[in-house]
């Protein structure tokens, strides 16, 4: 039962390597990254050595006294597990090279635990650390001190960890408060300040620590000149990684579909199955599965500039130029994060401690170019936008386009933040910048490629089933009543001739007004609908990609452009509306801008066809 | 003189915090280790008003100058 089982809060500040330790224990694949705060929500598994217990991992706090609206869930739902009795004990993670900071922290949960009468361990992480420098901890006499067992360990190399589980067992409750502690938690920061650093000089590794490679680095990736041409090409890498290195790995994903529809059509009965075989399974889901290599490069990419430390970096460089904006150099992380996806976007922006800032981050967010419409991208360049090269083979026109339309994304969730900070009534309580910079460190490979894999899985599963039902309803409502001998005569027909006038003045006719309906749902299934549709109507009996069918059908280029626009601006996607209602607590951040940016894509995209129809 | 004031490869020690402040941050900038009677360096000052970076024991943090203005240093 449930109840029966035996739970293990581990607890620590962001950066003491407790995600890291809690992926150890349990060999689950959370996410561990190098930049402060990162686990957002507690993450639960079972004990690679005993079935019996639970890990729970909390997210990183500095302190039990919160001041900012993520650290206070955060601390409440540690209290609240303490105070019904759910944990069998508690693990506090100190990074044993910052003893002083993290001693302030555990003194606080030391005296929490004993007010609820519940085991806490100590566990002093990175000894690893300590031992390349030649130093070392006193575990036994700050064991001594505080009452409560502390274990060296390294949840990097595992030393020690084999001790954690039997002492977590074991141990009792602490009954006396802390010695030189008369009431820690009531607000004497500094009597716990002074214990603490007593504590650290007596039983601390003696020494320097910081490692003058981090200094080194930082002189060099902070410099004026060096950090801001660093920090572009950087950024370049990064988008041209998403190209690039994808590219061929699409390409082998598309014929590879192609491949498969050679063999199974012909094996299909002739009539409706072949049809629907062909239409809805080759043409509405092979057309988006073919983006599945993107989204793991780029979410791969992105992993890797977190793990390393340089996105904390980043977000100094940022700093100055977001704030022009209305933002602060913590909006750069979700931000970035949004280009793989809105949803991983919205959870990063809890560590935008500001929640006014963190407010303009979540209005900047559904704008940030993100890989659902990458496929939307890809398809329309494909289709308007001749694949040939200029400045003596250099840049490639398609790539320039694509960059042109991410940038205006990007300029377009940067002039919102700024016209509404400087308007906007909300007064929300705001937060200075207080960042602590990480080490930099390589990259672990294995639990990056874990994540970037879950992340395209998630992609093909969760989207992928709302594209497959939107796909058969699609093709269903286009094939009949009259078995596919004319799309217009539809019921799908019927309903995009309503809807037609709509989309005319960009001159679209309603194929792309049902895709575009059906694409609020997720952006990505533009392409599944369009690629059905095309599919129904072209009859074809080999796949031909749909980028081809577009150009053939002759739409003009401004629409190409007016839907380039659209997409950029429009709030399609379900999934972001329903996180951001749960992040912000009501529906009414989601329903405002879902209504606002409806109607300022819509202009926009008004605008972009008759400026594209009178020059071009 | 103010945290924001001391110059890259400098060091001093905080003597107080602007009255000005909240109370909320004092408290988290002490647990920080920017507390009275710490000797903070400043390891980095990127330029154009950058945020700068301040070592305290073995952890370096970032402050814009907001927030570094408020802690004066000795």
């Amino acid at each position: 039962m449930e109840s029966d089982r035996t739970k293990v809060a581990l607890i620590g500040s962001p950066n003491s390597g407790k995600s890291l330790l809690f992926n150890r224990l349990t060999g689950l694949n959370q996410k561990v990254a190098n930049f402060p705060g990162i686990t957002v929500d507690i993450s639960s598994g079972k004990s690679l050595t005993d079935a019996s217990t639970d890990y729970l991992d909390f997210p990183g706090v500095y302190s039990l006294q919160a001041i900012s609206g993520e650290e206070k869930l955060a601390v409440d739902a540690f209290r609240r597990a303490l105070e019904t009795g759910q944990l069998s004990a508690v693990v506090c993670v100190v990074d044993s090279t910052r003893l002083e900071k993290g001693l302030i922290f555990a003194l606080q949960v030391i005296e929490t635990c004993r007010r609820h009468s519940t085991p806490i361990v100590i566990a002093a992480n990175m000894v690893d650390v300590l031992d390349q420098h030649g130093m070392q901890i006193d575990t036994l006499g700050l064991s001594a001190a505080l009452n409560v067992p502390v274990l060296a360990i390294s949840a990097k190399t595992g030393m020690g960890l084999e001790h954690l589980a039997p002492c977590t067992a074991t141990t009792s409750a602490p009954t006396e408060p802390f010695s030189i502690a008369s009431d820690i938690i009531a607000s004497d920061d500094s009597l716990t300040h002074r214990q603490a650093q007593q504590l650290a000089s007596t039983y601390g590794p003696k020494g320097d620590l910081l490692i003058n490679a981090q200094t080194r680095l930082d002189t060099f990736f902070l410099h004026s000149w060096f950090g801001g041409i660093s920090f572009f090409i950087i950024m370049y890498l990064l988008f041209q990684s998403i190209f690039t290195w994808a590219a061929p790995v699409m390409d082998a994903v598309e014929t590879l579909i192609q491949l498969v529809a050679g063999v199974v059509l012909p094996l299909v009965p002739a009539g409706m199955a072949s049809d629907f075989t062909a239409d809805a399974l080759f043409g509405g889901i092979g057309a988006f599965l073919v983006f599945v290599p993107q989204i793991f490069v780029l979410t791969l990419v992105v992993g890797m500039l977190e793990d390393s430390g340089y996105l904390a970096r980043a977000a100094v460089i940022c700093h100055k130029p977001l704030r022009l904006f209305g933002l602060t150099g913590k909006s750069f992380i979700p931000m970035l994060s949004s280009v793989a996806c809105a949803i991983p976007g919205i959870y990063a922006a809890r560590t935008v401690d500001s929640p006014r800032k963190r407010w303009l981050t979540y209005l900047a967010i559904p704008l940030m170019p993100c890989s659902a419409r990458l496929p939307v991208y890809s398809l329309l360049i494909a289709a308007f936008i001749p694949a040939q090269k200029t400045l003596g083979g250099l840049v490639g026109w398609q790539g320039l386009a694509m960059f042109g339309i991410y940038v205006f994304g990007i300029v377009c969730a940067l002039l919102v933040t700024a016209a509404v900070s400087r308007s906007s009534v909300e007064m929300r309580s705001d937060l200075p910048f207080v960042l602590e910079m990480p080490p930099y460190r390589l990259p672990s490979w294995r639990p990056l490629l874990r994540n970037a894999w879950n992340r395209s899985k998630h992609f093909v599963t969760k989207a992928g089933q709302i594209i497959f039902i939107v796909t058969v309803v699609i093709w269903m409502l286009g094939y009949f009543p009259n078995q596919g001998a004319s799309l217009g005569d539809s019921w799908l027909g019927t309903m995009g001739q309503w809807i037609e006038p709509v989309f005319a003045p960009f001159g679209l006719d309603w194929k792309y007004g049902v895709a575009i309906l059906t694409s609020f749902l997720a952006r990505e299934v533009f392409v599944g609908t369009l690629g059905t549709l095309f599919g129904i109507e072209g009859a074809e009996e080999n796949f031909v990609s749909l980028s081809q069918q577009i150009q053939d059908s002759g739409l003009p280029i401004g629409s190409g452009v007016a839907l380039l626009v659209f997409f950029a601006i429009a709030l399609q996607c379900v999934s972001t509306l329903a996180v951001l209602a749960r992040e912000t607590g009501s529906w009414r951040l989601p329903t405002q801008l879902f209504i606002s940016y409806s109607i300022f894509a819509y202009a926009a995209a008004f605008v972009a066809f008759h400026l594209v129809e009178f020059f071009v | 003189m103010t945290l924001w004031d001391l110059k890259q490869g400098t060091s001093a020690t905080v003597s107080a915090f602007k009255a000005s402040i909240e109370a909320g941050y004092r408290t988290r900038l002490s647990e920080l280790g920017f507390h009275p009677g710490e000797l903070i360096a400043c390891v980095m000052a990127p330029s154009l008003g950058a945020p700068k970076l301040y070592r305290v024991n073995n952890t370096v943090y970032s402050l814009d100058d907001s927030i570094a203005s408020m802690i004066e240093v000795a």
